[in-house]
């Protein structure tokens, strides 16, 4: 039963992943027809959230490593180059969007690899759960097929198909968080690109079993039931996501667009559980040993509610309308009167010569101490040694901290006002 | 089974990878507990300097850290797109481990990020302070779940194999490896200290160069890492050495390769060595004579220090990287212990912030700590070819069915992608470097009064 755990935890994560990253790369492709003012603001909407998004992918990866080993090392190797093309994607995707928010304005260029990094981003993961869809060869849980074996007509339509949907989940988003936009060109915009995830995903769906060489299998009631009851859920959702488009309130779009995209991902997982690499491959065959599920269920599972809470209080912190961060300005610092350092007195070049002898035989000395190189005389001198020579460090630094401070070195510290 | 063409592209894949990934974490651990005492006090005192100093470096932290994730992201995917035997092998002991390293740490880091990176003006002082903390905690257990997983792969133990797969037998073992023991201290000390070296480097950049607007902030940040170097150098060599006589003791072959013996007749301390790897011998050496005798702990300068040709030929790891890797790290430890060496004195003589050729030597140390940890990894994971799990499973055994069209295709674009991303990267340090931290105030606080009044 463990791994049906496993599988679920895969599953959650891949749909957080979907909703969440899915609006943040929607933002991103939607940044390429937009004007430039709006283009900055768009990755700065995406800055405060994309880090915690694509962690879900990378939960769902390694999960999927640790509780399913056997569907992991078979279906990356399968999507060996859309795979690598994502995560090429997805760095130039973080640099873009890092140095576009870190330049202080807009910058075509960091912009610009934002938006196509996005694209770029969407279009393989398509290309991805397309292969993983029609299955890759394998034989005795290795991948034995070819390099280009991920290309198929059914894939490139699967990644049109992701990338709609992230538009979609991106234009609802941004009605949600951003002012100032007109709301026939919202609605216009919003139900076009629902229309248009509507029919593909009819499409998808009614290729899938000439595609998937797994045989559907919806004359099983539980599963027919499962299947049909996720579709409806996606379609009442599409439904609210259509009149919610430009108008208020503005959340109901995203909320819509999230609960579709979750449904869609259940009725997938109702008509293939518990086939993970199809055609054959099951949750049981590909699963890992009972004690590695167990620990990974139990850790993971016990952490889920702390990672969602405090995710969701990030979230809060960032709700409602985005606006431009106002960094308040510095304080202004207190007054300190700065007394300098009395010039050092000139030493005799003998003292000076006998004081730097002293203080390199010292060190050598102190660096054989730290090495242990006389651990062979004696246990403790190694142990004593490094304690001592931290000891001394630390409290060197505690007393010419704390005389720095009087002497006004740092500048702007209030508390140096209080010596005369 | 899989060619070694694909074997070899594989390897340097994850190494460069790897080490390109590994010199975000050596700078990001330690500035996000830098960014969290000093956002801390600044929460306590109110001293605007220490907002000064939270934003300056927050500036490098956020798109070195963002770096960090992505390049990280790759490395989690590379174990089963280029490894899937190593995945399926390992993946209930690994996979678990960089699982719970995942949802307790990742997710932490990510989580807080973006309060603490933007949060500035919106949240309260104190809950930044507690995003701050939440932030460096993660990357702190982040190190920990990672150096437990490598550290096992190192010297396993608590397992049994069964149908070609690693079965976890005692978790407790598993994670708090023997290893780990002498590794996690190790590499958290490393991380602190490079960092404390970035910081030190280019606030006695400031200094040097005297600029006026960032003198309070540079003399406040390299009294810290000075500071904190003095008091953790000499604990690093003490635990480096211990590391090292761990790893001699448990992988003989890796320091055979790292100390550069062929014949294990040799009582002096390789400086140099030039192998020749298919002759068993080294076609050029420079020693310093006895003093290869104190790795052993003996100072008569008599004991002589085993070499490679005890290694069975097909067990042998690459004398080059390992002997340069660990150079590389153990020179540049002792330049930084010289350093700090040097700081500590300078301090208890009062002329920390006026020794002109100190401070620019400290800039010459900015990079040392990453060099170090490079250098570090080199040794432990070219130190221990040909296995991936040390002893258990061999790298050439662990590689996906690729082609050698797809892996070359990919490591010509990390490689270029790399390159690209790293020049972006120094150029953004050094560009934020010169800008400059925001200036404070001058002048007593002004009154809130409108200037038309005061007219």
């Amino acid at each position: 039963m463990l791994e049906y755990a496993s599988y679920a935890l895969v599953l959650f994560s891949l749909g957080m992943y979907v909703v969440l990253d899915g609006y943040d790369l929607g933002v991103g492709m939607l940044s390429l027809a937009a004007g430039p003012a709006r283009r900055r603001e768009y990755g700065e909407i995406v800055a405060t959230a994309w880090d915690a998004n694509e962690s879900w992918i990378i939960l769902a990866g390694v999960v999927l490593w640790a509780g399913l080993p056997g569907a992991y090392a078979v279906l990356l190797p399968a999507v060996y180059l859309p795979l690598i093309g994502m995560l090429i994607a997805v760095i130039l995707r973080g640099l873009g969007l890092e140095m576009h928010s870190a330049a202080g304005g807009y910058r075509r260029g960091w912009a610009l690899l934002f938006g196509g990094a996005s694209l770029a981003v969407a279009v393989c993961q398509g290309l991805v759960l397309g292969a993983v869809l029609t299955g890759p060869r394998q034989e005795g849980g290795r991948f034995t097929g070819g390099a280009l074996d991920w290309l198929s007509p059914y894939g490139v339509l699967c990644a049109l198909g992701l990338v709609v949907l992230y538009l979609l989940a991106g234009a609802a988003w941004l009605q949600d968080k951003t002012e100032g936009w007109s709301r026939s060109r919202t609605r216009r915009t919003g139900r076009s690109l629902l229309a248009a995830t509507a029919v593909l995903a009819v499409a998808l769906g009614l290729l899938l079993p000439g595609a998937d060489p797994q045989p559907t299998a919806l004359d099983e009631p539980l599963r027919a039931v499962l299947f049909w009851l996720a579709v409806a859920v996606a379609v009442g959702a599409a439904a609210v996501a259509w009149s919610g488009f430009g108008r208020a309130p503005d959340w109901r779009p995203f909320a819509a667009v999230a609960t579709l995209t979750a449904s869609g991902l259940l009725a997938l997982a109702a008509l293939t559980a518990p086939v993970v690499v199809p055609p054959a491959s099951t949750v049981h065959q590909v699963a890992s040993p009972h004690s590695s599920q167990l620990f990974l269920v139990l850790g993971v599972g016990l952490c889920m509610p702390f990672v969602l809470a405090y995710n969701a209080y990030a979230w809060r912190s960032f709700r409602g309308k985005y606006t431009a961060p106002a960094e308040p300005a510095l304080p202004p610092p207190r007054p300190v009167p700065h007394t300098p350092a009395p010039a050092a007195a000139p030493s005799g070049a003998v003292r000076t010569v006998l004081r730097r002898t002293v203080l390199v035989v010292s060190g050598i000395l102190a660096t054989a101490v730290s090495q242990d190189v006389f651990g062979g005389v004696a246990d403790w001198i190694g142990p004593l040694g490094v304690a001592l020579l931290a000891g001394t460090a630390l409290a060197a630094w505690i007393a010419g901290d704390r005389r720095d401070r009087r002497a006004g070195h740092f500048g702007a510290d209030p508390e140096a006002e209080h010596t005369p | 089974m899989a060619s070694p063409a694909v074997v070899e592209l594989s390897r340097w894949q994850f190494a460069i990878t790897a080490v390109f990934h590994m010199t975000f974490p050596a700078l990001t651990v330690g500035l996000s507990v830098l960014l969290a005492v000093v956002y801390t006090v600044y929460a306590r005192t109110g001293n605007p300097l220490y907002l000064q100093i939270f934003r300056f470096w927050k500036k490098i932290f956020a798109v070195g850290f963002g770096l960090g994730v992505v390049a990280g992201t790759v490395m989690t995917f590379e174990f089963g797109l280029n490894w899937g035997v190593y995945a399926h092998a390992v993946g209930p002991v690994i996979g678990v481990t960089i699982g719970m390293e995942v949802i307790t740490a990742f997710f932490l880091e990510a989580g807080f990020i973006g309060l603490m990176l933007y949060g500035d003006g919106r949240i309260r002082p104190r809950t930044m302070a507690l995003a701050c903390w939440m932030v460096a905690f993660g990357t702190l257990l982040s190190t920990t779940w990672i150096l437990s997983a490598n550290s096992w792969m190192q010297d396993p133990v608590g397992y049994r194999k069964a149908d070609g797969q690693f079965h976890a037998e005692d978790w407790a073992s598993i994670l708090l490896n023997p290893a780990f023991a002498h590794r996690f201290p190790h590499m958290l000390l490393a991380v602190l200290i490079s960092a404390a070296w970035f910081v030190g480097g280019i606030s006695a950049w400031y200094l040097v160069k005297n600029r006026a607007a960032a003198q309070p902030m540079a003399r406040r940040c390299l009294s810290l890492a000075l500071g904190v170097l003095g008091v953790l150098m000499p604990v690093q060599l003490y635990v480096g050495d211990g590391t090292a006589v761990f790893m001699g003791q448990h992988q003989l072959p890796k320091l055979e390769a790292f100390e550069g013996n062929w014949k294990s007749d040799n009582n002096g301390y390789n400086l140099l060595v030039v192998p020749d790897t298919g002759r068993g011998e080294n076609r050029l050496h420079v020693e310093i004579p006895h003093l290869g005798s104190v790795i052993a702990q003996d100072l008569s300068g008599k004991t002589t220090t085993p070499g490679l040709l005890q290694t069975p030929p097909d067990e042998r790891p690459n004398m080059w990287t390992t002997f340069y890797g660990f150079r590389a790290m153990y020179f540049t430890a002792l330049l930084m212990f010289a350093t700090a060496f040097a700081g500590v004195v300078l301090r208890l003589r009062r002329r920390l912030f006026d020794s002109p050729r100190f401070l620019r030597w400290m800039v010459w140390m900015t990079p040392a700590g990453i060099i170090a940890i490079t250098g570090g990894w080199i040794v432990a994971e070219t130190g221990r070819q040909p296995w991936v799990v040390y002893g258990q499973l061999r790298t050439a055994d662990a590689v996906s069915h690729l082609s050698t069209f797809e892996v070359a295709a990919s490591l010509a674009g990390f490689v270029l992608l790399y390159v690209t991303l790293l020049a972006v990267w120094a150029r953004y340090i050094v560009r934020t470097v010169k800008a400059g931290p925001e200036a404070l105030p001058t002048g007593p606080a002004a009154p809130d009064v409108p200037e038309a009044l005061v007219a």
